[in-house]
């Protein structure tokens, strides 16, 4: 455990001196609701426009777990394999799998702290909009248990792909590719709101942004769905996360470049 | 055989003094029974003499169905500075590499201090492998600790190895700089500082005085001398004739990933019928009928 969280000590003290990495982060979290802000200054007072606001607030918020760590991600694995400093990490008798857990932490980390502030952006631009979240406070917190998990999410994909590219730029290749997951899979259910059956709210991520929807249009939470979407959400990180320790094995990781 | 054999760290008296590395200082066992008890690192007395040593065994890898070590065998003792001499492919690197433990042989086995399993051997490895890789947003009192905490290091005892480290290395004052910008001497002697931190039994080094300047390749091998006066292993990998005559004890030829040739300089030189070691390595690598 110990050098799990040294390892991921380490990597949130190097993610946080890389400051254009982080102000691209901040970047990304905020743009959300800067967009929606102006949006909601056009649509005021036309009709269906909380909807719309709220379809757009879904989307960004779940684009916000998976750009909030993705520089990290891409620098932790990749960034160390072109830096060649991976392979003198791999000579101090970690085992591999705490390297991959340390890693995910400090991306988790970054990403959790991008969904935070793409939360309380829009919490602002709610209250500026006179849009009032009518859910109750259990209500919120149990759908944060499912929102925030898909941080976690997020950086198992993310480092996995890291582990499997050869250099910075084919992860952030493939990276910029993942973001557009949450994006199109959000933009379907807003256009096509139909298409969604009740099994999709225990899907990663479309339940996420279900649950978000509900929240903010106040049809109601149900104790059952958050809890069985955090589970299965963590559990998919888990599965993700022992794919990337299995990639960490394989003699490619040094001899890759 | 060295009478230093058995100390739960034979190194970290180098680490503690740093007079051993720019200085004279001639080694007895009383300086450094002196230096092991002002560090307060513990003796093992249990530890049975002669236990600490590489050996490979029939060690096979390949890559992608090219075979880059075939069968290689040999055995690095003890307070003994081991060269192992190959040309560029011959499988230096890879075997290296299986002894530290990143990489996993086909078949045979690699034994460090009589451990098998690749994380035990890493315990008593210290390595400088081809890959300097420093973290350049980190200092180097940082980016040593970050290495002496994977290690396992007690925090009260890191700080004042890490001090000594940099003593040692001659890092004062580069040591709270971010190494980002660091020429290749000043990445070398951090890399070094980073494979020594944990008072490691056996030294492993891939290549060390690449690119390195004249000073500092002097300095590094003052260094080798010193690690294995006080007895311990020294393994490193040059194709660079000179330098392997300069220090090493014995000599281990590879080519075409097996060792065709084992003993000291003169012995080599001895079993070719030349009289140079070029002209031995030419001979035991490259038989006349084939170059």
């Amino acid at each position: 455990m110990n050098q799990i969280l040294t390892i991921a000590r380490k990597e949130i003290v190097d993610g946080l001196r890389d400051s254009r990495s982080v102000a691209a982060s901040l970047a990304y979290a905020l743009m959300g609701p800067v967009v929606v802000g102006l949006v909601s200054m056009t649509v005021h007072g036309k009709k269906d426009s909380e909807a719309v606001l709220t379809g757009m607030m879904a989307i960004f918020t779940l684009v916000s777990a998976f750009v909030g760590g993705m520089n990290v991600a891409m620098d932790t694995v990749a960034g160390e394999r072109e830096r060649k400093s991976l392979l003198p990490l791999l000579m101090n008798a970690v085992p591999r799998a705490n390297v991959v857990l340390g890693k995910w932490l400090a991306v988790s980390f970054f990403a959790m702290g991008g969904l935070v502030i793409n939360v309380l952006g829009f919490l602002v631009v709610c209250e500026s909009a006179g849009m009032h979240v009518t859910a109750s406070s259990r209500e919120l917190f149990l759908g944060a248990c499912g929102l925030f998990t898909l941080p976690f999410l997020a950086s198992a994909i993310q480092l996995c792909i890291s582990t499997i590219s050869r250099g910075v730029k084919e992860a952030q290749t493939y990276l910029s590719l993942v973001t557009f997951v949450p994006m199109g899979m959000g933009m379907f259910l807003v256009f096509c709101p139909a298409a969604a059956r009740t099994w999709c709210r225990f899907l990663p991520l479309v339940g996420q942004q279900l649950q978000f929807e509900a929240l903010m249009n106040g049809s109601g939470v149900s104790f059952l769905q958050p809890v069985v979407l955090g589970y299965l959400t963590l559990a998919l990180a888990a599965l993700v996360l022992l794919v990337a320790a299995n990639r960490l094995q394989r003699d490619e990781i040094i001899y890759g470049n | 055989m060295s009478p230093l054999r058995g100390w739960s760290s034979v190194a970290s008296g180098f680490v503690f003094f740093p007079s051993l590395f720019f200085g004279s200082a001639g080694v007895t066992s009383t300086t450094f029974s002196a230096l092991h008890f002002f560090v307060r690192i513990p003796l093992q007395p249990g530890l049975p003499i002669h236990t600490a040593m590489i050996k490979t065994n029939n060690l096979r890898k390949s890559f992608q169905g090219r075979q880059v070590v075939r069968g290689l065998s040999f055995e690095a003792p003890d307070g003994a500075i081991t060269g192992l001499l190959g040309a560029n492919g011959a499988g230096k690197t890879t075997t290296l590499r299986m002894i530290c433990g990143v990489l996993q042989a086909d078949s045979g086995y690699v034994t460090v201090d009589e451990a098998m399993d690749s994380i035990d051997r890493q315990h008593s490895v210290g390595a400088l492998l081809d890959h300097i890789g420093l973290y350049s947003r980190l200092t180097v009192r940082e980016n040593l600790a970050y290495f002496g905490r994977l290690r396992g290091m007690r925090p009260e005892s890191l700080d004042q190895r890490i001090n000594s480290v940099i003593s040692v290395l001659g890092l004062e004052a580069i040591a709270d700089r971010r190494t980002a910008g660091f020429s290749q001497g000043e990445r070398m002697r951090t890399a070094l500082g980073r494979a020594l931190l944990h008072s490691p039994k056996n030294f492993v080094l891939d290549e060390p005085t690449n690119g390195l300047d004249i000073p500092t390749i002097r300095s590094l091998r003052e260094l080798l001398r010193k690690l294995r006066d006080v007895g311990t292993c020294v393994v490193f990998s040059s194709h660079v004739l000179d330098e392997v005559r300069a220090l090493c004890d014995r000599v281990s030829v590879i080519a075409k990933g097996t060792i065709v040739a084992q003993g000291s300089p003169e012995e080599l030189c001895s079993l070719a019928g030349t009289d140079s070691l070029e002209d031995a390595f030419i001979e035991l690598t490259c038989p006349a009928e084939v170059c």
